[in-house]
């Protein structure tokens, strides 16, 4: 591979919030004397009313609490969550002196850098927070608490973090005649605010071609543009985004963005192994499915979290909405899950640490999983929030009573095709049996041949040795045949081996009458699986622990399952520990219905964001896995919460919110750069602009395919198959490596399927298509994937200008356009621009490519080359020069910036 | 890349018009955190590439040439003279052996059938089937006490490369060139030479990247054209017909560009297409061998058909080398050395395919004074056992035999890099089956190579699924400090 080198984030503030909280009460400390960033900090003037709540906490709690004060854990008999016990102090005293900075063991120690332990010094600010509020006296902001109650873990400042708030109905700004649409009046408010205003609306052209990639992933026929330009009647736009939503290729866009979300993978991972998931595809389609049917959202997230649970036990005869919902739970077995090859304690808790991770950036857009070995450091989720979340799981995920990833697939066969499986086994039990038989006259023909050739004497002990009962053989036996390897190791295993001695055939004979029984099997009705999280049916509901520092071996205080505790105090957090009217625990039937109801403040945001990320380019909180303090604060908060409210008033309707969105002035604006603009708003955080975006992978090669004219809309099933050609890159392929892994140059026809769309390709979590994994598709190595990096290297010019596909694709588009517009190459030139660019060409540019057509048809005349492929060997003879010379101008149009970028 | 990252101004903009309206009295303060952020280990956004790195201590070994001799060169035969074996040839092994071949398998001891010669001033004995190694004992280390202690391919294989005796880890190559980067920024990092007649057994994991990221994959250079990977323009859209597409390319970036002023990413990927396009020249450059002289030519032994193969890519290797590549493996092909058969013919063929551009290797990197910082390696997973194994059809005609695997004991050489030259260490027993004194495990190896980059492999971590993962992990593993010059 080549250098993949990660673009640095286009957010400049980006993990920078938990400072913002402090900024405000320091800044004015250093103002003006800290204009160049990498010089220490002399403090000029101490910042005034420093609390330990909303000041000092923060720090302590970041740097400090993990030994002094958490989990029981008072190092030096210091505890440092309440000014209080600071100031009464540990062995060695009191930590601080109120008003005497100097004279505070605390500050030394910081300062120092003898404290944090092993970890590194304080920042010069936060020492300087710490130094100021004592020298102020050491104030708190309220009086402190008796005893520190769980109801204390979290201060009031924290309960106050944005995300957690309710979710609001905030008004909607009047921003005068002509503004009727919302959003649009949500972001005029804040671009008047700087004299700015929105983009005029793109070109129509521009604006299909847009909407097209975002509801489908696939660009607009050259007719559906042409059919959306030359619409003048009213609501044309209107009729073109109905359009798209019901497009099949709808579910295929935005169901891959959920799959990143939830970290889909058609193998376990964990272990080198990589084992193969064969039914992760009922995940993927589900998904896929419910989006296109606009399921609605509250629904589709319960289904995921407990469809199991709606589903009557036993999970046999299942109809297809039970098989669906079961499906659906998939969603908790994306997780790398390496306990099929690797089943220890580690691997296990693995399952559900990853699993907790994406339910965490997917559902709460939180990073619960930090606080698994003690509390957050950052957000207000405590080491027990996490093990109530875990206790949601664990009756399913039970570590002490596991169960390998095949052991919980659910089958879906019935009765009736189980006894018809069973009936044609009884006659494959008959073959194989006769089989054995001929196998064990076999291997004593061929001993005595062996015997026969060793002396007289030893031939009758050898015979007998070896007939011996492995276990029963006497020492003298096993010494005997020890001798004589090429008794000792006469087997059915091995007995190929002998053939070659005696020319005899008995191998083949025998691989003859196991393909019979083989054959007779292949009759059997297919038993197909889903792979989805159960309960086991009776189980009793096993005790959470929390584990001190995340350690199973160390359980200490018993959890009942919950959400996170800060919400609680406006809503309900405790989740039964079990609902005896449930043959489950009930315990995610409960939890996700009270996720869903309306009132949570996360789930409705972090989803509307995810939308608005996708149709902008940008989230309005630019980091969507993250609501949290390490990420980024909303541009727009009120906008957020008028359109999560209005999602969830309307039904958690997705599509109805793509509607609501696109319908905007905002999404349909240009994205042309306006200087001055970019002087007040060069993030363009504001949206005064479309922004231009590259395509992501999947849709860079859908995008091929489908302007070669080759894509099979084929929906559904098991994964397209990949192999690693012989350079080492993934492609797709059935593959044909023996079992030494050389390649055996052997081409099976795929009979279309590699024209497929890549969300049906396997994602095998080692082996990522090389299209794919070049262009930034999720490395699949982590549980699951918020946001995709946007990269821009050269193995991505190196593959759109050399790579076997490109050129296969490029041919493809080429024959294409000499079947549509035979023999002209200016008419050729025209239609290419229209499928690629979905615009027509302009006279220049026509001149320009019929020229470098010409020019390249003189040079394979020349020059003569044959036809090139993804996989296997170019073609025998040299190919027509007007194909080749055209098939060069579709190379270039597909691997330019027009291609690959959307305005 | 959007410079806006990096520009004062944009933060400046974004704490004016952030939701929570922090005023510019905050932004002296967030400027000065910018600073400070940016030595915190906790907020740094994970970044890989391949710019030089330093080591961990001053380095003897800047780079390395791995001869891979798949299939398990037979020891007895080229580097480890066995008197007693001869003496008892024809003779029953008595002691614990383990075969990997049930039919074939025979207790009847075969001495050595080639003659060995004590080579140079330091003496070492190899045998007449690789003369051209033997004129280099004065500049290798022989090691004679290899063991892996796992008696098949693959297993070994992993071993050798990884560390542990199964796949999906990265190899010794992407964990030095995640450690230390590369010198030449226009050509990979770690390469890849295989074989024409095959790549070796378990293919692509002997250069994984394993779960380090894909950038320290070894990238494969093809034993025959193009020998990159998207790195030579389709037969189709080459030269002139390339140039053209090239430019007809960048005419319309460039007019896509000038209609959106101001897009960085555009811009970015122009650029990247001119490095691409570079590459292509940097590395064509590198491979191309037509520019050396004739005495080098032959020295590798590209004028002879027999040699031409395998001495073309020790000096593509070489050429690689010296233009700042950090990591070469080169391979011969599936099962080339796994003589279970006609040992007699099979083995002198292997030898005379590598013989002479090995040996030239050294040779030519110590003319060039290369040799000082560049670790040279020749050798397989495994040897082989002293008795023979019978020929299919239970013959044991002399001409047919074969010999079974062995990972017991076995022998391979190095050079250069801080290696000492002319010194023969560790043996295995009278017989060659099992090593028994100085005994290297492929772990031990592994620690000794890194020593020589610099790398302290205890410091050589990458984070995984909670924990640091290394390349070395056995707690025994030690620094064979006796190899080292």
């Amino acid at each position: 591979m080549w250098p993949k080198v990660f673009m640095t984030r286009p957010i400049p503030l980006l993990h920078r919030r938990q400072f913002v909280v402090l900024a405000a009460t320091v800044a004015s400390a250093l103002a003006g004397s800290a204009l160049h960033a990498a010089a220490p900090a002399p403090l000029a003037q101490p910042a005034q009313g420093l609390t330990y709540e909303k000041d000092v906490r923060p720090v302590l709690k970041a740097h400090c609490f993990h030994c002094h004060g958490e989990d029981g854990e008072v190092k030096g008999g210091l505890d440092v969550r309440l000014r209080r016990s600071l100031a009464q102090g540990g062995d060695t005293g009191p930590a601080i002196v109120p008003g005497k900075a100097h004279d505070s063991l605390l500050l030394e120690m910081l300062k120092s850098g003898e404290m944090p332990k092993g970890a590194k010094r304080l920042s010069d600010a936060e020492i300087a927070i710490v130094e100021h509020w004592i020298n102020q006296g050491a104030n708190t902001a309220r009086p402190e608490p008796e005893k520190l109650g769980p109801e204390y873990a979290f201060t009031d400042e924290e309960r106050a973090w944005w995300a957690f708030q309710p979710i609001q109905s905030p008004r909607v700004p009047d921003m005068g005649p002509g503004v009727d649409n919302p959003i649009d009046a949500f972001l005029l408010y804040r671009l008047r605010q700087q004299g700015m205003e929105l983009s005029p609306e793109t070109s129509p052209a521009s604006l299909v071609r847009r909407a097209t990639f975002d509801l489908t992933g696939l660009p607009p026929t050259p007719e559906e543009v042409a059919a959306f330009v030359s619409d003048t009647r009213p609501g044309a736009y209107d009729r073109l985004v109905t359009r798209l939503l019901e497009s099949p290729h709808y579910g295929e866009r935005w169901g891959r963005h959920w799959l990143d979300v939830a970290g889909y993978s058609d193998s376990d991972g964990y272990t080198d192994k990589d084992t193969e998931r064969l039914h992760a595809f009922r995940f993927r389609d589900y998904v896929i499915k419910s989006l296109n049917q606009d399921k609605p959202f509250d629904q589709f997230v319960r289904e995921q979290l407990a469809g199991d649970e709606m589903v009557a036990q036993p999970y046999r005869n299942l109809s297809a909405d039970a098989a669906d919902k079961l499906a659906a739970t998939g969603f908790l077995r994306m997780a790398a899950d390496g306990t099929g090859v690797m089943d220890d304690k580690a691997s296990r808790n693995a399952v559900l640490a990853d699993t907790i991770k994406i339910m965490g950036s997917a559902l709460y857009g939180m990073t619960i999983d930090c606080a698994q070995c003690h509390d957050h450091r950052y957000d207000p989720i405590s080491h027990a929030d996490y093990h109530r979340i875990r206790a949601l799981l664990e009756p399913a995920l039970d570590w002490k009573k596991w169960k390998a990833p095949n052991a919980r697939l659910v089958s879906l066969m019935n009765d009736a095709q189980r006894a018809e499986a069973a009936a044609i086994e009884v006659e494959a039990k008959k073959l194989d049996e006769a089989r054995l038989a001929k196998q064990a006259e076999f291997i004593d023909a061929t001993l005595e041949k062996e015997l026969a050739k060793r002396e007289e004497t030893l031939r009758e002990p050898l015979r007998a040795a070896y007939k011996a009962d492995v276990k029963k053989r006497t020492p003298e036996q096993v010494k005997l045949l020890a001798k004589h390897p090429s008794i000792n190791k006469l087997s059915g295993g091995s007995l190929y081996l002998y053939d070659t001695t005696y020319k005899t055939n008995h191998a083949a004979e025998l691989k003859k009458m196991a393909d019979a029984a083989a054959a007779v099997r292949a009759g059997k009705p297919k038993e197909e699986f889903v792979q989805a999280l159960t309960e086991p049916v009776g189980a009793t509901v096993p005790v959470t622990y929390i584990f001190h520092r995340g350690d199973p071996d160390q359980p200490k205080k018993a959890v009942t399952p919950g959400d996170l505790t800060v919400l609680g105090g406006r809503r309900t957090v405790d989740v039964p520990v079990k609902n005896n009217s449930l043959p489950t625990s009930g315990r995610r039937l409960a939890f996700a219905q009270s996720l869903t109801d309306g009132t949570h403040p996360l789930l409705a945001r972090v989803m509307v964001n995810r939308v608005w990320m996708h149709h902008f380019g940008r989230g309005i909180v630019t980091s969507a896995g993250d609501f949290g303090h390490l990420g980024q604060l909303p541009s727009h908060p009120e906008l957020l919460d008028w359109l999560a409210d209005r999602f969830m008033k309307e039904g958690w309707s997705l599509k109805k919110l793509h509607r609501l969105i696109m319908s905007s002035h905002a999404y349909r604006q240009a994205s042309t750069r306006d200087p001055r603009k970019e002087q007040l708003d060069p993030d363009n955080a504001l949206v005064g602009r479309m922004n231009v975006r590259r395509l992501e992978a999947e849709s860079l090669r859908d995008a091929m395919i489908t302007v070669t004219g080759k894509l099979t809309p084929k929906m559904f099933g098991p994964p397209v198959p990949i192999m690693y050609n012989e350079e080492g890159q993934v492609v797709v392929g059935i593959d044909t490596a023996d079992t030494a892994g050389r390649q055996t140059g052997k081409i099976i026809p795929l009979n279309g399927e590699e024209y497929r769309r890549s969300i049906y390709i396997q994602a095998r979590r080692t082996r990522p298509l090389g299209m794919l994994e070049t262009f930034d598709a999720p490395s699949m190595m982590e549980p699951n994937c918020s946001e995709r990096p946007r990269t821009t290297v050269s193995p991505q010019s190196l593959l759109l200008m050399n790579n076997g596909s490109m050129r296969e694709y490029a041919q493809h588009f080429a024959t294409r356009l000499q079947k549509e517009r035979p023999t002209d190459i200016t008419a050729q030139v025209h239609r290419a621009y229209e499928l690629a660019y979905a615009r027509p060409a302009s006279p220049e540019e026509a001149t320009r490519a019929v020229g470098f057509v010409t020019a390249q048809m003189a040079f394979y005349k020349e020059h003569p080359a044959p036809l090139e492929y993804a996989v296997g060997p170019p073609s025998k003879t040299n190919a027509d020069p007007a194909l080749l010379s055209l098939a060069a101008l579709c190379h270039a149009l597909m691997s330019a910036n027009e291609f690959l970028y959307v305005d | 890349m959007n410079t806006g990252a990096c520009n004062p101004f944009s933060r400046r903009h974004f704490l004016s018009s952030n939701a929570y309206g922090i005023g510019s009295v905050a932004l002296a303060w967030l400027l000065k955190q910018e600073g400070l952020l940016a030595s915190s280990e906790r907020l740094k956004a994970q970044h890989f590439d391949l710019l030089a790195k330093p080591a961990h201590k001053p380095p003897q070994a800047k780079a390395m040439i791995s001869m891979f001799m798949q299939g398990g060169p037979s020891h007895i035969d080229l580097f480890d003279p066995k008197p007693e074996l001869t003496k008892h040839d024809g003779k029953s092994y008595t002691g614990e052996i383990k075969q990997d071949d049930a039919a074939g398998a025979s207790l009847e001891m075969m001495g050595s059938p080639w003659k060995f010669k004590k080579h140079g001033q330091s003496g070492i004995e190899m045998s007449e089937l690789v003369p051209h190694m033997g004129s280099i004992a004065d500049d290798i280390t022989l090691i004679r006490s290899m063991h892996t202690g796992v008696n098949n391919h693959g297993q070994s294989i992993y071993a050798m490369m990884n560390g542990r005796i199964v796949g999906g880890r990265p190899t010794l190559g992407s964990w030095v060139t995640y450690g230390l980067g590369s010198e030449n920024q226009d050509l990979p990092a770690y390469v890849a030479l295989t074989d024409p007649r095959g790549v070796p057994v378990l293919g692509v994991d002997n250069w994984s990247n394993g779960w380090l990221p894909s950038l320290y994959q070894g990238t494969v250079i093809r034993p025959r054209e193009p020998r990159i990977l998207n790195l030579d323009a389709p037969m189709s859209l080459r030269g002139e017909a390339q140039d053209r597409y090239l430019g007809f390319l960048g005419q319309l970036n460039q007019e896509h560009l000038a209609r959106r002023p101001g897009e960085f990413d555009l811009e970015a990927r122009i650029q990247s297409f001119e490095l691409a396009a570079r590459m292509q020249t940097a590395a064509k450059e590198a491979l191309d061998i037509s520019k050396e002289s004739e005495g080098t030519r032959k020295l590798y032994g590209i004028d002879d058909p027999a040699t031409k193969e395998f001495g073309t890519r020790c000096l593509i290797a070489r050429r690689l080398v010296e233009r700042g590549v950090r990591f070469v493996s080169l391979f011969t092909g599936n099962q080339t050395w796994d003589h279970h058969a006609s040992i007699g013919t099979g083995l002198p063929a292997a030898c005379k395919y590598v013989d002479k551009p090995a040996a030239a290797l050294v040779i030519d990197l110590k003319d060039r004074g290369l040799l000082d910082s560049t670790v040279v390696h020749w050798g397989g997973e495994m040897g082989r056992l002293p008795v023979i194994q019978n020929r299919a059809g239970g013959s044991s005609d002399r001409s047919k035999v074969g010999r079974d695997h062995n990972t017991y004991g076995f022998s391979m050489w190095v050079a250069g890099g801080g290696f000492k030259g002319g010194h023969v260490h560790g043996a295995t027993d009278e017989f060659g089956h099992h090593a028994v004194e100085n005994v290297v495990n492929h772990y031990d190896y592994h620690a000794t190579l890194l020593h020589l980059f610099g790398l302290d492999p205890k410091k050589l971590t990458y984070k995984r699924n909670g924990t640091d993962q290394v390349l070395v992990e056995n707690a025994e593993a030690r620094v064979v400090t006796e190899l080292l010059a």
